[in-house]
This record gives structure tokens, sequence and C-alpha cells, in this order.
């Protein structure tokens, strides 16, 4: 029998509506960055909600789901860049409109241009960009797709380790994403993810848990889209020489 | 040197918040515009907007207590408690570290200590310091009765035997799944 988990004693008596002023003030008052990532975590899932309720309500224009969770995901930044803690509403109903208006904006873009986002395509030619300037670096052009292959898979165990979301089938069958073994393995990638440096760490959580494009990541840590790329290779690297995958 | 308001005119200033019967801050930021450097008034402002549920302004109001009255010791316990309230243990425990030097039978000393007790997840010297800060407080029961839910939440956790027999491998899980919802 374990006792309490770390931190019991501080959940007693934390209170959810402190923790939120505080991370409005921190965040909009002293510039914490920090503040303002754990904001967007908190408020992600709302975002995705309203996405899913616009794709229900409005003509889609061919783009996916995941495509207006990015779309909200952009006007959830803007929101919380925006938001005045001290002024107004709660925060939900000064953000809905503008993810609202986000949606409608980047449909519209979409519609007009007859191009799709095409979210899916999009987010793996930009994992694979990040991680092929590792294989260019060598001749060995077998070692070096071998590599590749290794860390685009520790990306897939990353990603499937997300528990189903509501929006997703009820009745689909266990396939080999639940076996034991592929279980085991993306346990292993999760305690190395969580063993990583804090920017690194909190990249590949933003895009493999949270499912968040590499532009909305650069834009809430304050960092250029390259500099994102740069540090999910190297964050990856890191996560295959300590597991030993592909090697 | 800095104009503080008398102890009488505070006096009759917590009565009239006291029996308000509409929203006192006029009353308070009245006195804070004619005594702006009284700690006292804003530990009083900041206690009154906390009530009110704004709370950024009352950590501003709180925090400027306690600049200005470095050895006022409730509100600077209060500041500390509100900090610990809103997930910020680490400054907490720095706004706490001068009532270090309050008297030994202080009960605001007894309430830290079981709050640090607390964070430690030490939940025996919690309830054990937290019980003992009650027993010496006869000066301000409402924070008493703050003490005794504490006690209360402390004592509901050991008896419910909730300790987690979740698995490492759930409770990796687990914090990943909080992220995302």
């Amino acid at each position: 029998m374990t006792g309490p988990q770390p931190g019991t004693g501080l959940k007693l008596i934390v209170q959810a509506q402190a923790i939120e002023a505080a991370l409005w003030r921190r965040w909009r008052y002293n510039q914490d960055t920090e503040c303002r990532l754990i904001l967007f975590d908190q408020f992600s899932g709302f975002a995705r909600k309203v996405a899913a309720s616009e794709l229900r309500r409005r003509p889609s224009h061919g783009l996916e789901r995941g495509d207006f969770e990015q779309l909200a995901f952009g006007g959830l930044l803007e929101a919380i860049d925006r938001y005045d803690p001290l002024q107004g509403p709660p925060f939900e109903a000064f953000a809905r409109p503008r993810i609202v208006g986000a949606i409608a904006d980047g449909a519209a873009k979409s519609s007009e241009g007859g191009s799709l986002f095409a979210y899916r395509g999009r987010i793996e030619l930009e994992r694979l960009q990040s991680l092929e300037a590792t294989a260019r670096a060598t001749n060995d052009h077998i070692s070096a797709l071998s590599e590749l292959v290794a860390m685009l898979a520790i990306g897939i165990l990353a990603e499937t380790a997300k528990p189903p979301s509501n929006e997703d089938d009820p009745g689909e069958k266990l396939d080999v994403y639940e076996t034991v073994a592929w279980r085991d393995l993306q346990m292993s990638v999760l305690s190395e993810i969580q063993r990583l440096p804090a920017m690194q760490r909190q990249i590949i959580e933003q895009h493999y848990l949270q499912g968040v494009a590499f532009e909305h990541i650069a834009r809430l840590l304050g960092i250029s889209k390259s500099r994102v790329s740069q540090i999910h290779r190297a964050a990856l690297t890191s996560v295959r020489e300590r597991l030993k995958i592909g090697e | 040197m800095a104009k503080l308001c008398r102890q009488d005119q505070l006096d009759v200033l917590v009565s009239e918040i006291e029996s308000s019967k509409s929203d006192p801050l006029p009353l308070i930021e009245a006195r804070l515009a004619e005594f702006p450097e009284d700690g006292r008034i804003h530990f009083l402002h900041g206690s009154v907007l906390a009530s009110a549920g704004r709370l950024i302004e009352a950590h501003d109001a709180l925090t400027r207590a306690v600049t200005l009255a470095p050895d006022f010791p409730l509100a600077r316990f209060q500041l500390g408690l509100f900090q610990l309230t809103s997930g910020e243990a680490n400054e907490a425990l720095d706004t706490w570290g001068r009532l270090d030097r309050l008297p030994d039978g202080h009960h605001l000393r007894m309430f830290v200590e079981g709050l640090r007790c607390l964070i430690r997840d030490d939940f025996r010297g919690a309830v054990q310091h937290l019980r003992n800060g009650i027993i010496l407080n006869q000066e301000n029961t409402p924070l008493n009765r703050d003490m005794q839910m504490l006690i209360d939440r402390c004592e509901a956790l050991a008896s419910d035997g909730a300790a987690d027999h979740a698995s490492e491998t759930s409770l990796l899980l687990n914090r990943f799944s909080k992220r995302l919802n």
C-alpha cells in the first residue's frame, strides 16, 4: 500500500479560482510565459469543444476536425494575449467569439484559395522536415533512414498515448495500439519525455499530446517556428538515444 | 514619515465594514485616499477584495500591506495563505519567513508550521500544529474556523484510506491526460 501521492497536502488547500487568477496575474502583469503556456493548456479543451461545435454547424469547405482545432488554437492564443482579467467577462465568454471568428476566417480563406489546410499532411510534413536535417548530416543513408524512422515512431508512440477524446468512436475495437507491448513502449517514451529539459518537453507535449502545430507552439513560447523545429529534433534525438530505439 | 490612521479611526472603519449591508469597498477606499501608506488599511482592502472574488486586486493590496508594514504579522500570514491557495507555495514560504521571529507560543507561528507540514505532505504534523494554533488563538476566531476546515480535510484523507493504489503506468498516463482536459 502506498501513501497519498506527493502534492496531496497542497491539493487540500489550493483553490482553482485562485490558481487561475494567479496565472492571469503572472502572465498579464509579469509576462511570465510559463503561465501563458499553462493557461493555453487549461483552455485548449474549451477551444477543441468550440471547434467541434463549429465543425457541426458550418460548411467545412473540405477542412477536417484537425484543421478546425488548429484554427481554434490560433483564436485561443489571440484571446489569451488580449484578455484583461480585471475587465469584462470570464475568460471563456471573452474567448469564444474570438475562437469562432478565427475558425470562420480560416474556413473562408481555405474556401477562397481553393486549397485545403490538410492538417494531417501538413503536420506530418513539418515533423519530417524537422527530423530530416539529422538524416542529411550523414553519408550513411541506411542508418540515416533507420534513425529517421525511429524518431517518427517515437512521435507516433507519444501521440497515440493520448486518451481517446469524446468525439472518437466509442465502438472502436482494440488494435495494435492497445497491445501490452505497445503500451509498455509508450510508457518508456512518456517517461523519457518527462525527463527532457523544460523547453524540449513543452514542445513535445504540445505537439504530440495536445496536437498543436509548430506555428502555434512558436507563438506560445515566443520563439521562431524554425527554432521549434530544431528543438523538436533535438528532443526526439535525445529520447531515441536514451531508449536506444533503432540502434 | 508616513501618515498613519489612528487606532480609534481604524476601529471605527472595521466596525463600519462589519455592519455594512452594502459594498464596504468605498469606505475603505476613502480611508486609503487619506492614508495611502497605512499597511493596515491595505490589508483590510485586500481582505474585502478577496471576499468579493477580486483576487488579482486582493493580491496587490495584501502585497502592498506587507511592503508598507513588514512587521504586521496578520497581513504577512494572510498574504502567505493567499499565495498558498493560489498554488504559489514557494512565495508563501518566503512571505512567512519573517514570522519565525514571533515568540514561540504565538498562534500564527503554529499555523505557519502546520501549513509548512501540509506542503511537505506531513499530515500528522499539520494537524498537530494547526490544533495547537487554534488553542493559542483567542484573538481571531474566524481564522480558527479556516484552520479547523484544513484539519478536517487532513483527517478525512487519513480516515478514508484513500491511499492511491494506482500503478506507475496509470499515474503517468493520468498526468498526461490531465493536460488534455
